[in-house]
């Protein structure tokens, strides 16, 4: 009897379609839970449709035939309404796009209704994957590559050369009779495990294969690109803007989702507390600051669209560090720096704003996925020189002009003036007040007056400002309240500029941890901070001020940089999570010409080197099986040479006589046994005839003829269902005799 | 007739001499360019995936977004995944044609194609079979037209009317074709006309595995086989002066007659009394007596063909058909002895090969201008062989055109039966 694998029906192939239909929908419509586009309604109801269809195939025939005869006019209307109305291409596309999946989802499909599903789910997750630049594409577009290939082999199977059934309203017979559990206990009899593997191993081959594909596909940098989210519009959840409220800094470090991550070339360059710049406030008006307008003109030059930018920095001799930055969307359209930099290169074309003086780059609009830029020559120490500045500074102070153009913007009024010059009294003891001349060096006063916002004030992320007239800023400053960074950083400034130091507020990022997995710093919107810069006229430098640091105004040491690791290491599971995350980043969503060049030395030196190691290790072993025949001869290396050529020899020419034999019978016994059902069945009743514990001639028979089955060869075989009735009839015989002797279980 | 040879598989697992020493380059080369006969054309499904992968690569190259170069990447190799599966499915499959005799005309035929998966382990899915069956025109020699030599040919109505004397199926491949194993697919079909029937497998085609490519496999096993004619009506008429042997002459088939013609194995249901005891007892096995018929009236079939006689190809068809039945049910009857078609000398028809021989040349016989009988009058002067058959007393059967359509056989120039 010839061992035959079931095969699936015609009916149990329409039913695999279907489901695997059904469940590329689903991972299609799952993309919106990341992709952030007004799509939740739809969304949820293509899923609770598809769920519905899956789970009672015939449903799609109670459909009216109105809905089908209405279905696409309505859908386009839709699509050109929600096109009108939002003035989004890509969200009323993507709209479009679950309309027609719902649809395709509510009707029983025709081959070419299928390839559209295949199709409509490819586009939503590319969408996705191009608009967020996730991790989370990867896994979705190999686990949707996977089904949608067997999709298509099950349309290839069912539909075979005929074109394949038309789409129909009326409920076909394979949707009459589903049962997925029994549809799955099928597919596991049908399924022979090596093809199984095989298209386990194909699949991988597919993964590597793209991968290597995606590795040498030709890259071209082109400046002027085409920008998928040009297509849609996003506003900022959370971040920093040029207005900053007092608290909104506080908001943002609720937040403890990654808002960066660096990777630097030189873990060493990183400081122990490192400070990333990314707005600078110098206007403050009741409760807001903002970058005022003058500087706005002066600082921010006009946009720009490109990959490379120019700072201030000069490039320093030899090998420069190069950090790459990849700063998550939805944090700020200003991009977190350390300080000056020589030279930085956006991952894609920008349109970008940059200021030399103020050390910002501000994109057109905020990201909505994740960008990548790389920056070289950059200056740690948390000094900015801004000769601009000190020129225009010393002009308006020789004009006595200085207090009234760059002062003025502190306070609003006099009785807050007042305020904190009596404040500046205490801090200062003998001081000048309100428009005197600065006595001290902008860092040791800066020290100074930090150390005493920390005595006075403690820090508290629940601030409490005290009620009263006047500008709220003033009133916690002029109180013992506790505060958090912004009310620190803001006094720092109020205070400076009454004692006639220019001081401003900068935003940004604060420390970070060391990924100890991906070596490299992750910064999360738990890490925004405030801090303040104070300007040292004789050297024409900002210098950073953060009240809060212990150190505050010994800033001009910090260009002693410590290394990195000073920086808490983070070996949690979310920090494994995110080193896959910064690999994705590195390796894949940040691959370029650079890199593709990288990558074809590295495989050239790796080709050059093992054939290198090859040619050496050839020749080390050739040297020494030349100095061991040339070493003298004895009986004691006579005898090893011929035990181990006898055992070589033996070993050779069992594998030539026996084993080649053996593994092949081993090989064909295992996949047959394994996937046997008669010798499954037969060893059933062996099971139940050892249970019965009878010994009698009948059952010792059948028992016998099961073992034949069971163990016994192919050819050897009696008749299988005649063997299993006799086991039956056996068995029953045994346990009425049980049963009615009276020594018996039963009796 | 002839079907094609017992070992004559055909298709890719056919293990081929190789002329050639074996190369990588050569088998890399055979994966990436088709081969002879080869065609590989994309379907819808895979028109849609260039035209995906070109619009992808175009949006990645715009916007250096790796996102879209992985899709690409993906899209690609799902290509090159195809083709590798593709060749894969089709590895060492062969397949074969059975034509299952008797073919007659108007009569559904059964054309089995046989298949083999030679592989161990890997399953074959989703081919199907362009099969083609034509009568091949007798005395047509088929030969190759130029520009030269054909021109003023109408190509389109010659192709035409070649499609209309082809019949063409498809047959799919239902299901699986399991490792080292075989499967059968029949295809009945009914040949219209009398001859020489030419089946063929004119291209193996698969969308296996992703339908994106179409893949057809151009083949060129061809089997032949002899369609008789198809039987006709006719009806009998009483003929007074036919010779009738007295007592009935000994035909040397099994009959019931009185003299003993063979012994053979006892069957069950054999009467007690045909047992031959002493050679049953010599040989240990029953043995029971078998007799000699003894004829009838027996009949000779002449059938002449001569082209003057027969003007009109319909009633050449009756005429074929009518004595092809007329052959057969004489044979059952036992009553024919002799067959001669034109001028070849007579055969005498003891076995149904002979019959069968006689059907053969029936179903290719066309009206011919000299058949070398010179007398187209029924029972009138007779030929050589007519002479000879006259001497040997036996009746002879001859036809001739009864009306514009009817066909009508003389015996000793009686009329026996028209059709």
């Amino acid at each position: 009897m010839d061992k035959k694998r079931p095969q699936l029906s015609g009916d149990e192939l329409h039913q695999l379609k279907w489901l695997l239909g059904g469940v590329l929908t689903l991972l299609a419509v799952g993309t919106v839970f990341y992709m952030e586009i007004e799509a939740w309604t739809l969304m949820a109801l293509t899923s609770l449709a598809t769920l519905a269809t899956l789970a009672r195939p015939t449903l799609p025939a109670r459909v009216p035939r109105i809905v089908h005869t209405l279905a696409f006019p309505a859908i386009v209307a839709v699509f050109v309404a929600d096109l009108w109305f939002t003035r989004e291409v890509l969200p009323a596309m993507v709209r479009l796009d679950m309309m027609l999946l719902l649809y395709r989802n509510i009707t029983y499909r025709a081959r070419r209704d299928d390839l559209q599903v295949i199709v409509l789910g490819l586009f939503l997750i590319v969408v996705a994957g191009v608009l967020t630049v996730s991790l989370v594409f990867a896994a979705q577009i190999l686990v949707y590559t996977a089904c949608a290939l067997a999709f298509l082999l099950a349309i290839t199977l069912t539909d075979g050369a005929g074109g394949g059934p038309r789409g129909s309203i009326e409920t076909p017979a394979w949707a009459a009779h589903v049962n997925w559990p029994q549809l799955f206990r099928r597919l596991r009899e049908v399924a022979d495990w090596r093809v199984v593997g095989l298209g386990g191993a194909l699949f991988v081959g597919v993964v590597v294969v793209s991968g290597l594909l995606f590795l040498a596909i030709p890259r071209f940098q082109l400046d002027n690109g085409l920008f998928l989210d040009r297509f849609v519009s996003k506003k900022a959840k959370s971040g920093f803007s040029d207005t900053i409220r007092i608290g909104d800094v506080t908001e943002i470090q609720q937040d403890s989702s990654v808002a960066l991550r660096v990777d630097v070339s030189d873990p060493a360059q990183l400081p122990a507390t490192p400070y990333w710049r990314m707005f600078v406030l110098d206007q403050y008006n009741h409760g807001i600051f903002s970058l005022s307008p003058l500087a706005k003109v002066q600082a921010l030059e006009g946009e720009r669209t490109g990959v490379k930018v120019v700072g201030t920095a000069t490039p320093r001799r030899g090998v420069q560090p190069r950090w790459t930055f990849y700063f998550e969307p939805g944090v700020s359209k200003y991009l977190p720096l350390l300080g000056e930099f020589a030279t930085l290169e956006f991952g894609d074309a920008q349109n970008f704003r940059k200021s030399g003086e103020l050390n910002i780059i501000a994109l057109r609009e905020e990201p909505v996925t994740m960008t990548a830029y790389r920056v070289e020559g950059f200056e740690t120490a948390g000094r900015l020189r801004d000769p601009k500045f000190a020129q225009r500074w010393r002009a308006r102070e020789q004009a006595g002009q200085a207090r009234n153009l760059l002062q003025i913007r502190a306070a609003t009024n006099d009785r807050d003036r007042m305020a904190l010059t009596r404040l500046m009294q205490e801090v200062l003891p003998g001081a000048g007040g309100a428009g005197a001349a600065p006595s001290l060096p902008a860092a040791e006063f800066a020290a100074r007056l930090g150390a005493w916002l920390r005595d006075r004030h403690g820090y508290s992320l629940q601030p409490k400002i005290p009620d009263g007239e006047g500008d709220p800023l003033v009133r916690w400053a002029a109180s013992h309240e506790s505060g958090h960074c912004e009310l620190f950083a803001g006094s720092f400034v109020l205070l400076a500029r009454v004692a006639g130091y220019p001081a401003r507020v900068v935003t940004g990022f604060k420390g970070g941890t060391w990924n100890g997995y991906s070596g490299s710093f992750t910064v999360r919107n738990s890490d925004a901070h405030a801090w303040a810069e104070i300007f040292d006229v004789p050297t024409s430098t900002w210098l950073r001020a953060d009240p809060l640091a212990l150190d505050a105004g010994a800033t001009e040491r910090s260009g002693e940089n410590e290394a990195a690791r000073v920086a808490p290491t983070d070996r949690s599971w979310s920090a494994r999570f995110d080193s896959l995350r910064v690999f994705w980043y590195r390796r894949i969503v940040s691959f370029d010409q650079r890199s593709q060049l990288a990558t074809l030395k590295a495989v050239k030196d790796a080709t050059e080197n093992s054939g290198r190691w090859l040619r050496e290790t050839v020749a080390l072993s050739l040297g020494r099986v030349r100095a061991w025949l040339s070493a003298p001869w004895d009986v004691g290396r006579f005898i090893r040479l011929s035990y181990t050529a006898v055992l070589a020899l033996g070993l050779a020419w069992w594998w030539h006589a026996l084993g080649r034999e053996w593994w092949r019978s081993a090989w064909r016994r295992g996949g047959v046994r394994r996937s046997d059902p008669v010798r499954r069945e037969a060893g059933r009743w062996l099971a139940k005839l050892a249970r019965a514990g009878s010994t009698d001639a009948e059952l010792r028979q059948a028992q016998a003829a099961l073992e034949r089955v069971r163990f016994g060869a192919r050819e050897s075989w009696p008749e299988p269902e005649r063997v299993f009735r006799q086991a039956r009839r056996a068995l029953r015989a045994a346990r009425r005799r049980e049963r009615s002797s009276p020594n018996g279980r039963g009796a | 007739m002839s079907v094609t040879d017992e070992n004559d598989w055909s298709g890719p697992g056919v293990r081929t001499r190789r002329t050639e020493p074996f190369s990588w380059n050569a088998v890399l080369w055979s994966l990436v360019y088709p081969q002879r006969g080869h065609r590989i054309a994309p379907t819808v499904a895979g028109v849609v995936l260039i035209s995906l992968s070109f619009g992808i690569g175009t949006a990645a190259y715009n916007s250096s977004s790796n996102i879209l170069f992985i899709t690409l990447s993906l899209l690609l190799t799902c290509l090159i995944l195809s083709g590798v599966l593709s060749w894969l499915n089709l590895r060492r499959v062969t397949w074969r044609l059975r034509l299952a005799p008797p073919l007659r005309a108007g009569h559904d035929t059964v054309l089995a194609l046989e298949l083999r998966n030679a592989k161990k382990y890997l399953p074959t899915y989703g081919l199907w079979f362009e099969l083609s069956a034509r009568t091949l025109e007798p005395g047509v020699v088929q030969r190759a037209e130029s520009t030269v030599t054909g021109r003023g040919i109408d190509i389109r109505a010659a192709l035409a009317k070649a499609d209309e004397a082809d019949v063409r199926e498809r047959l799919p491949l239902a299901g699986r074709l399991d490792p080292q194993g075989n499967a059968r697919i029949e295809w009945v079909f009914r040949p219209q006309r009398r001859g020489v029937l030419r089946v063929g497998l004119a291209s193996v085609g698969s969308l296996f595995p992703f339908g994106f490519l179409r893949k057809d496999i151009g083949t060129d096993l061809v089997a032949e086989a002899i369609v008789w004619p198809a039987p006709i009506e006719y009806r009998r008429h009483a003929v007074a002066s036919v010779r009738r042997a007295a007592g009935g002459e000994r035909v040397p088939r099994a009959g019931t007659g009185g003299d003993l013609l063979a012994l053979r194995r006892y069957n069950a249901g054999d009467s007690h009394r045909l047992i031959h005891w002493k050679a049953s007892a010599r040989t240990r096995q029953l043995l029971v007596r078998q007799f000699a018929a003894e004829s009838a009236e027996g009949y000779s079939l002449w059938v002449r063909t001569e082209a003057a006689i027969w003007s009109r190809p319909e009633q050449f068809e009756v005429l074929v058909s009518f004595t092809a039945t007329l052959a057969e049910d004489l044979f059952r009857a036992g009553r024919l002895i002799n067959v001669a078609i034109d001028g070849d000398s007579p055969s005498p028809v003891r076995r149904v090969h002979d019959l069968e021989l006689f059907l053969d040349r029936l179903s290719r016989a066309q009206p011919t201008v000299d058949a070398g009988a010179t007398s187209h009058q029924t029972g009138g002067a007779a030929d050589g062989i007519t002479a000879a058959w006259l001497v040997a007393k036996q009746n002879v059967m001859t036809f001739a055109p009864e009306g514009a359509r009817g066909v009508a056989a003389f015996v000793n120039g009686q009329k026996a039966a028209s059709a």
